[in-house]
C-alpha cells in the first residue's frame, strides 16, 4: 500500500459516523433549502415590486459578506446577546416527543444558528433567481391580466409568477445544490454534519486520505443524486 | 596541550568512575548547580522587576540548596536542553517543569513528582466540583484534539460540541452554548488570565488524565536521589510545598488553580 494511503482501510465505526454526518447534511440541508426559498421568493417579490426600498440594504449586506462570518456572526455574537433565560432554554436539550427509546429532541441551538443562517444566505441569492424571473415576464403581461380585471395580487399569483417560476427553477435548483455544499461551514459552529464528522475520522484514525475521500464521494453522490431527481421533474412541467 | 586536554579528560572520567557521589562532590564544592527555565512563568522565568530568575521550579530548588545548606546555582536551559545538561554533568539537578515520561527514564532519573497537569475543565464558579458533574453539561472542546476524543471515552453520554481553537470554545462557553469547555490546564490557565471576565470562572479541582513533573538526577545517583525525595517529602509536611504553590497559584495569584495534588500522593 503507498504511504499516503497509510494504515488500513475506514472502520465500520467510522463510516458509521460519516453516515450519521451524511444525515444531518440531508437534514440541514433540506431545511434550508425549504425556509431559503419561502423567504427567497417573498423577497424577491419584495425587491422586484421596489415597495420597500430599504430591503436593498440588508440584501446585499446577505450577498456581499462571506457565509463563514455570517455563521459566526449568529452564533456566536448575536448568540451572546440573548437574554440569559433564552440562552439557557436553547442550550438545554428537550424532547419533543417519546415513545419508548425512540425521542425527537427539539433541536440544538448549533443546528438552529445554522439553519437561521444559511436560510437568510440562501434566501438572499434565491430572491435574485426569483427577481430576474419576475422582470423577465414582459410588461405586457401585467397590463393585459389587469385589463381583464384582475386585482394585483391576483395578476402576481396567476399570471405573472408561473410565468417567472419557469425561468428561475433551474436556477433556484443551482442554489439548492449550493446549499448543500455551504452547509459543510457550520461544522465551524460545532454542526456534526459530514465536514466536521470527517474531520473527526482523520483525526482520530490519521487515515487523512480515507476520510476526506469518503467525505468528498458522499458530497458528489448527495449533489449529483439530488440533481438527478429534481431537474427532470422542474424541467417536464413546461 | 593535547596532552593536556586528553590528562584532563581522563581525570574527569576517572574522577566519575571512582569517586562517583554526586551528593559529597555538591556539599564540597559548596554549590548546587540547578536547571531551571529563564521565560516559562510562572515556573521558571526572570522576574521583570528583581531581574532575578523566579518561579514554582526555581522555588523547589532553592529549598533542595538550603536544605543542603549549599549556594543555588541556576542554569538557564530550555526543554530540548534539560537532558543534555544532565548527561554531559553541566548541572546536578533539573527543576523545569519536567514531565516524567518511561522514556526519559532511559536516559535520566526523576524524583518523586512535586507538580502534576492534566486535562481540566473550565466552567462558572461552583458548577463542577466532582468528575461526575461532566455528565449533566454541555462541553466544549478543540476540534479533532486528544481532549475530544478522551472526553467522548469517558463520557460517551455527554453532550459535545467541538470548536476550531480554545479561544473559540471559550467564547461558546460565556455565551452559554456549553457550560464547560475542557484542554490542558496550562492552556486553560493562559486563557483565564487574559478573560475580562475570570472572576466569573475557575479551573475544575480534578483531571481526566495526569501528568507528573519531577526533579530531573542523572542516572545512578542513589544518595542524591534519596536526600532530593527526602527533601521534598519534607517540605510536603512542613507545608512549604503548600505555600510554594500558593505563591505561584494560590487563590490570590493571577490565574489561580485548585491544588489537587500533594507529593507523596500515589500516582
Amino acid at each position: 500500500m503507498p504511504a499516503w494511503l497509510g494504515q488500513g482501510l475506514l472502520g465500520s465505526e467510522q463510516l458509521g459516523w460519516l453516515l450519521q454526518g451524511l444525515v444531518l447534511t440531508i437534514t440541514l440541508s433540506a431545511a434550508v433549502i425549504l425556509t431559503g426559498l419561502i423567504l427567497g421568493v417573498l423577497l424577491g417579490i419584495a425587491r422586484q415590486q421596489g415597495h420597500w426600498p430599504w430591503l436593498a440594504l440588508p440584501h446585499n449586506a446577505l450577498r456581499n459578506t462571506p457565509l463563514l462570518v455570517q455563521v459566526l456572526f449568529w452564533y456566536f455574537a448575536v448568540g451572546g446577546m440573548l437574554p440569559e433565560a433564552a440562552k439557557i432554554w436553547l442550550n438545554t436539550p428537550h424532547v419533543l416527543w417519546q415513545w419508548q427509546d425512540l425521542s425527537l429532541g427539539w433541536p440544538s441551538f448549533e443546528f438552529l444558528a445554522a439553519w437561521w443562517s444559511l436560510s437568510l444566505y440562501a434566501m438572499a441569492y434565491m430572491a435574485e433567481d426569483v427577481r430576474s424571473g419576475l422582470n423577465a415576464v414582459p410588461r405586457g403581461q401585467w397590463e393585459a391580466a389587469q385589463a381583464h380585471g384582475l386585482r394585483p395580487w391576483q395578476v402576481l399569483r396567476w399570471i405573472i409568477l408561473p410565468q417567472a417560476w419557469q425561468i428561475a427553477r433551474i436556477p433556484l435548483l443551482g442554489q439548492g445544490l449550493n446549499t448543500i455544499k455551504n452547509t459543510s461551514l457550520t461544522m465551524a459552529i460545532g454542526v456534526m454534519e459530514l465536514s466536521y464528522r470527517s474531520r473527526q475520522v482523520d483525526a482520530q484514525t490519521l487515515l487523512t486520505f480515507q476520510a476526506f475521500a469518503v467525505a468528498t464521494l458522499l458530497y458528489v453522490l448527495l449533489n449529483l443524486l439530488t440533481q438527478r431527481w429534481a431537474q427532470p421533474r422542474l424541467e417536464a412541467k413546461q | 596541550m593535547k596532552k593536556t586536554i586528553a590528562l584532563a579528560v581522563s581525570l574527569a572520567l576517572f574522577s566519575g568512575a571512582v569517586w562517583a557521589d554526586k551528593l559529597d562532590e555538591i556539599k564540597k564544592a559548596g554549590v548546587l548547580r540547578v536547571a531551571a527555565f529563564d521565560s516559562n512563568p510562572p515556573f521558571g522565568f526572570v522576574d521583570p522587576q528583581t531581574r532575578q530568575p523566579a518561579g514554582l521550579d526555581v522555588d523547589v530548588a532553592q529549598a533542595l540548596a538550603k536544605k543542603l545548606g549549599v549556594k543555588l546555582e541556576l542554569q538557564a536551559t530550555n526543554p530540548a536542553n534539560r537532558i543534555p545538561l544532565l548527561t554531559a554533568n553541566k548541572v546536578d539537578l533539573v527543576a523545569a517543569n519536567f514531565t516524567i515520561t518511561e522514556e526519559r527514564r532511559k536516559q535520566v532519573e526523576f524524583s518523586v513528582p512535586y507538580f502534576a497537569t492534566g486535562q481540566k475543565f473550565i466552567a462558572k464558579k461552583g458548577v463542577l466540583k466532582k468528575p461526575d458533574d461532566i455528565k449533566a453539561l454541555r462541553v466544549g472542546v478543540d476540534k479533532g484534539t486528544t481532549q475530544e476524543a478522551l472526553l467522548r471515552e469517558k463520557y460517551p453520554q455527554t453532550p459535545v460540541v467541538a470548536y476550531d481553537d480554545t479561544p473559540l470554545a471559550f467564547t461558546a462557553l460565556r455565551n452559554g452554548n456549553v457550560q464547560a469547555i475542557t484542554q490542558d490546564d496550562a492552556k486553560l490557565l493562559a486563557l483565564l488570565a487574559n478573560a475580562p471576565d475570570k472572576a466569573k470562572y475557575e479551573i475544575s479541582p480534578f483531571a481526566l488524565t495526569r501528568e507528573y513533573q519531577g526533579i530531573g538526577l542523572p542516572r545512578g545517583e542513589e544518595r542524591l536521589a534519596k536526600f532530593v525525595n527526602a527533601t521534598l517529602q519534607e517540605l510536603e509536611k512542613t507545608g512549604q510545598a503548600k505555600q510554594i504553590y500558593d505563591r505561584w497559584f494560590g487563590p490570590k495569584t493571577k490565574a489561580p488553580l485548585p491544588r489537587d495534588f500533594k507529593i507523596g500522593d500515589p500516582t
